[in-house]
């Protein structure tokens, strides 16, 4: 990390002495304190008991019927809904449900989906690759061009690309995500006029093709067009936002001067000195959005019936099937918890400012 | 110093798209006739059909324990059933060739094919139904789906291979429903089934291929994605024409409707009226519209209570007259339902029962019906004291409060958004102030069981047996004091109904039996308690390269008989060889060396941006 001077350029005398420090390369790397990591630790652990309670009395609360819902159209005779009732553990007071949940989790146990009949950390596996796949494929596309169309905006604030690249980032984050996947859902899959559709409408890949091998990984591949299209240009405005606006605060600032009064290009001033320091509020959303990635996305799995946890937790929603939604529930907060924790700690390294705190 | 990165960056993406162009446009047309190609006649090996699954999806592949639409469907693909259901919906031979009833009505006995084998080769005979129904007569876990189904069930047994007889405790008109397609029991093979017996709950029976018996053997199921299925091309019943059968999952029907434009899908039943009318002008598609199976309609708390007559819940105590009862049915034009909110697709409803079944179909009597007349509504209400105060709300004459009743629809669906705003309107028209209350159906479902509603939109679908639809309107269903045990519809409860009803279960002369399931219709007619409004048309839509799909004649309003998925995956026809017959791997290359061009340029016209800023950069 000391090798990488540019991350902490000085912008206060007492920060400029610091960072010289760190240019040089004096400043051995320092691990966080025992103290620090425990008090972050102890943090991350309140909030996930505190999201247990919420989670639980957020599902629990809400008036529903779910073995009525489930068997909805069947003919179960009112013996067989009681008898439901009881295999599902709704017979019990909410607290006994509460204390069992709160046993399960600490032991690992996700629960038993009453919709699937089958467990909970089974079905959330199942989901994941390609839920994964979706969002991190999406994710990783959008920080990159986000973070390169902010800079390049933000490095040359009101110039026709800048306008063209904010406007056109601002218009798509402004569109409603259904509608966006929908009309590329049509011109793409279906066709318009003399242009014909190619792309497939649904699912992560062709069931009359082989499952296995490079046929599939590129049938695969084709499906995920799409969808990770459509997240794309919904999130990547965020990264072109948060990046310009960076840049435009640090366009001015006096060490950049320095470094074009050294003869730096242009391009090395942008990249080496400037974009280091922009990068960190960029740094804070990349863990917020990488905490939600496992969460999936309701809207555009729902459109292109790409199979992600996503779906998994709106169909459990219907019903409610509380064990799959608690179980999800627990995943999605664990992992926004575990990112938070490392983005804090990212923080230490990126930012000597805050090391030194 | 300036970087003039404009110019050159809009060159490269000019050029990038031109070049992406120029290399996929030729691939595209390859790529959609393969798709459409890959969709009708199919993969390497023989003519593939694609359906998209019902919405519900599949909860699981154990038919002791399934419950959703999606799962149905397939067991009705992949195991057999003791009799299936004709076009009037009369049961009809399966695997039973005849049956016959014993003089005293109790004993059936049931005379099964011979020869049958199941997909791994083992003989089908009467002892695997005969193990498949004891099992759900005598195991909790195994009754879980379809207990109810055999309830009344003495003894089964199969003296021989070729014979099943089943005992009943009391006459039971309804045994050759019992194990029908989709909504009946499937018979398993007790080889596989017998070993999974103590840990039935968890068996998730997703050892591929499935072995069972019946048009279609379970190939692959892939949770959230599809179905894949290959034809039993010695099905006793007629072979498959496909050679394989994918349901595919669409979790939105517009994209499904999208899929079958694009020819990337072959059928689909259950558009809704948009999607329908977007897709009666399409080339390559067959539109069509089967009678309902199931109606919508406004249930009206009579006065929720116990079944031993304790009120419960938080009903407005108003909606016990069945003077303003009768009010709120004359105020509602059907009519205009049926033609604004389903687009005149479907019928106005009278009966409960809907007409996709015409055996147990029921009108009112010539005088009897009750038409939209806000008139008659007003007048009624008036003579019954019903004073109108400010605002033109009327009061209860009982409480002295105002008539304002809760609605609760379904937030999910438009349909409810769209009538619930006509009845507000047509209500206020007759002094009733109605507000609406937009809930999940599972929270609904939890209003509804505790008696904390004035007014329901609810919705049922109906299967080819009435006994279970007729029974949630009996008094048994009540729940316990305790508010456990109940299962009603509307709370609704008449002896003379509960009668009829015990009498219908034990009429096996179907036009006997269908002339009680009238009457027993008529009572909740008179009693204004569920308020039927319409029987919605199933939409079908299909490619036109796919015949036999829609079975049957179309009436006069030029609606088919209600479609069962079991007889159109079995019957629908291929177009002829000569239609189309590309493999899609060709095409997939095209597509793939077109978008490998497009990046290759895009890469390019990055290099040239990078190599202009570089230049600004050293100038």
């Amino acid at each position: 990390m000391s090798s990488r001077p540019a991350l902490a350029e000085p912008q206060t005398a007492e920060a400029a002495g610091t960072q010289a420090k760190a240019r040089t390369g004096r400043r051995p790397l320092r691990l966080p304190r025992p103290g620090y990591l425990v008090s972050k630790l102890a943090a991350a652990v309140v909030s996930f008991a505190v999201t247990l309670v919420i989670g639980f009395s957020l599902f629990n609360l809400m008036p529903a019927d779910p073995v009525r819902t489930m068997t909805r159209g069947r003919p179960v005779s009112e013996a067989e809904l009681l008898r439901l009732r009881v295999q599902l553990g709704l017979d019990k007071p909410v607290w006994e449900r509460f204390l069992d949940f709160v046993n399960d989790t600490l032991h690992g146990n996700l629960g038993y989906s009453w919709e699937y009949q089958q467990s909970v950390a089974s079905l959330t596996m199942d989901r994941l690759g390609p839920t994964l796949l979706l969002m991190g494929t999406s994710f990783a596309i959008s920080v990159v061009l986000g973070l390169w169309l902010g800079l390049r905006s933000g490095w040359r604030a009101g110039s026709l690309f800048d306008r063209i690249t904010s406007a056109t980032a601002l218009t798509l984050w402004s569109v409603p995500t259904f509608w966006l996947g929908m009309i590329l859902l049509i011109v793409f899959s279906v066709g318009v006029g003399p242009f014909h559709g190619f792309l497939p409408t649904a699912g992560m890949s062709d069931p009359t093709l082989p499952q296995t091998g490079m046929t599939h990984y590129l049938d695969v591949a084709k499906h995920l067009i799409l969808p990770a299209l459509t997240m794309v240009l919904v999130v990547y405005a965020q990264y072109v936002t948060i990046m310009r606006s960076s840049i435009i605060e640090e366009i001015g600032s006096p060490y950049l001067l320095t470094a074009r009064a050294k003869g730096l290009m242009d391009a090395a001033v942008r990249r080496k000195h400037a974009l280091p320091n922009a990068l960190l509020p960029s740094v804070t959303m990349i863990f917020m959005h990488l905490g939600t990635l496992i969460s999936g996305a309701v809207t555009v799995e729902a459109i292109f019936s790409w199979p992600g946890l996503g779906d998994l937790t709106f169909a459990a929603l219907k019903i409610p099937d509380l064990p799959l939604l608690q179980g999800t529930f627990i995943v999605f907060s664990a992992s926004v918890i575990i990112m938070n924790l490392l983005a804090d700690l990212a923080y230490r390294f990126l930012d000597p400012r805050v090391r030194d705190q | 110093m300036a970087v003039r990165e404009t110019p050159g960056f809009r060159t490269a993406l000019a050029a990038a798209v031109a070049g992406g162009l120029l290399l996929a446009g030729p691939a595209a047309p390859g790529v959609t006739k393969a798709a459409a190609a890959a969709s009708s006649t199919g993969t390497s090996s023989g003519k593939t059909l694609r359906v998209a699954m019902d919405g519900s999806g599949v909860d699981t592949l154990n038919p002791f324990t399934s419950f959703f639409n999606g799962a149905l469907d397939i067991f009705g693909s992949i195991y057999p059933t003791l009799t299936s259901i004709d076009d009037s919906g009369a049961p009809k031979p399966y695997l039973a060739t005849s049956w016959t009833l014993s003089d005293d009505h109790l004993t059936w006995t049931f005379k099964l094919r011979d020869g049958l084998k199941w997909s791994d080769g083992k003989p089908l005979t009467a002892a695997d139904a005969a193990w498949t129904l004891h099992l759900i007569m005598t195991n909790d876990v195994a009754a879980t789906a379809n207990g109810t189904l055999v309830a009344g069930f003495d003894t089964v047994t199969a003296p021989d291979a070729t014979t099943l007889v089943i005992k009943t405790k009391k006459p039971k008109s309804n045994v050759t429903y019992s194990s029908i397609p989709f909504s009946g029991i499937p018979i398993v093979p007790k080889h596989i089934w017998e070993s999974q017996v103590a840990g039935l709950k968890d068996f998730k029976n997703d050892s591929f291929p499935v072995v069972g018996y019946g048009p279609w053997i379970l190939t692959d199921y892939k949770n959230g994605q599809y179905a894949k299925l290959d034809a039993n091309k010695s099905f006793v019943l007629g072979a498959p024409k496909y050679d394989h059968l994918i349901e595919q999952i669409y979790k939105e029907t517009d994209a499904a409707v999208a899929a079958l434009k694009s020819g990337q899908l072959d059928y689909i039943s259950g558009v809704n009226a948009t999607e329908y009318a977007s897709l009666q002008h399409v080339d390559g598609v067959q539109t069509a519209q089967a009678v309902g199976h199931g109606w919508v309609g406004l249930e009206l708390n009579p006065g929720a209570k116990t079944r031993t007559g304790k009120p419960i819940g938080t009903g407005n105590p108003a909606l016990h007259d069945p003077v303003l009862r009768r009010a709120i049915a004359l105020s509602i034009d059907k009519k205009t339902l049926v033609t604004k909110v389903l687009n005149g697709q479907g019928q106005v409803a009278e009966g409960y029962l809907p007409p996709a079944w015409p055996q147990w179909s029921w009108q009112p009597a010539p005088g009897k019906k009750q038409s939209y007349d806000p008139v008659a509504a007003n007048k009624l209400l008036d003579d019954a004291g019903y004073k109108r105060g400010p605002g033109g709300t009327r009061t209860d004459p009982k409480t002295g409060k105002p008539l304002n009743l809760r609605l609760g629809i379904h937030s999910d669906d438009s349909a409810d958004a769209a009538i619930s705003r006509y009845l507000v309107g047509w209500l206020k028209v007759v002094g009733i102030n109605a507000k609406i209350q937009a809930m999940s159906m599972s929270a609904l479902n939890s209003d509804l069981g505790k008696g904390n509603w004035d007014m329901l939109m609810d919705a049922w679908t109906t299967g080819p047996d009435p006994t279970y639809q007729l029974g949630i309107q009996s008094c048994s269903t009540l729940p316990k004091d305790d508010g456990t045990g109940g299962n009603t519809d509307s709370f609704f409860c008449d002896p003379a109904y509960d009668k009829l009803f015990a009498k219908q279960a034990t009429l096996f002369d179907p036009a006997e039996r269908a002339k009680a399931v009238g009457q027993m219709q008529e009572i909740l007619y008179e009693a204004d308690v569920d308020l039927m409004f319409y029987n919605a048309t199933t939409k079908i839509a299909a490619s036109s390269k796919v015949g036999g799909l829609i079975t049957g004649k179309p009436n006069a309003d030029g609606f088919y008989p209600a479609q069962q998925t079991f007889w159109s995956y079995l019957k629908a026809t291929p177009a002829s060889a000569g239609a189309s017959a590309s493999s899609s791997g060709g095409g997939s290359t095209g597509l793939w060396l077109g978008i490998a061009g497009a990046v290759i340029v895009l890469g390019a016209g990055v290099a040239v941006v990078r190599r202009r800023a570089g230049a600004d950069d050293r100038e």
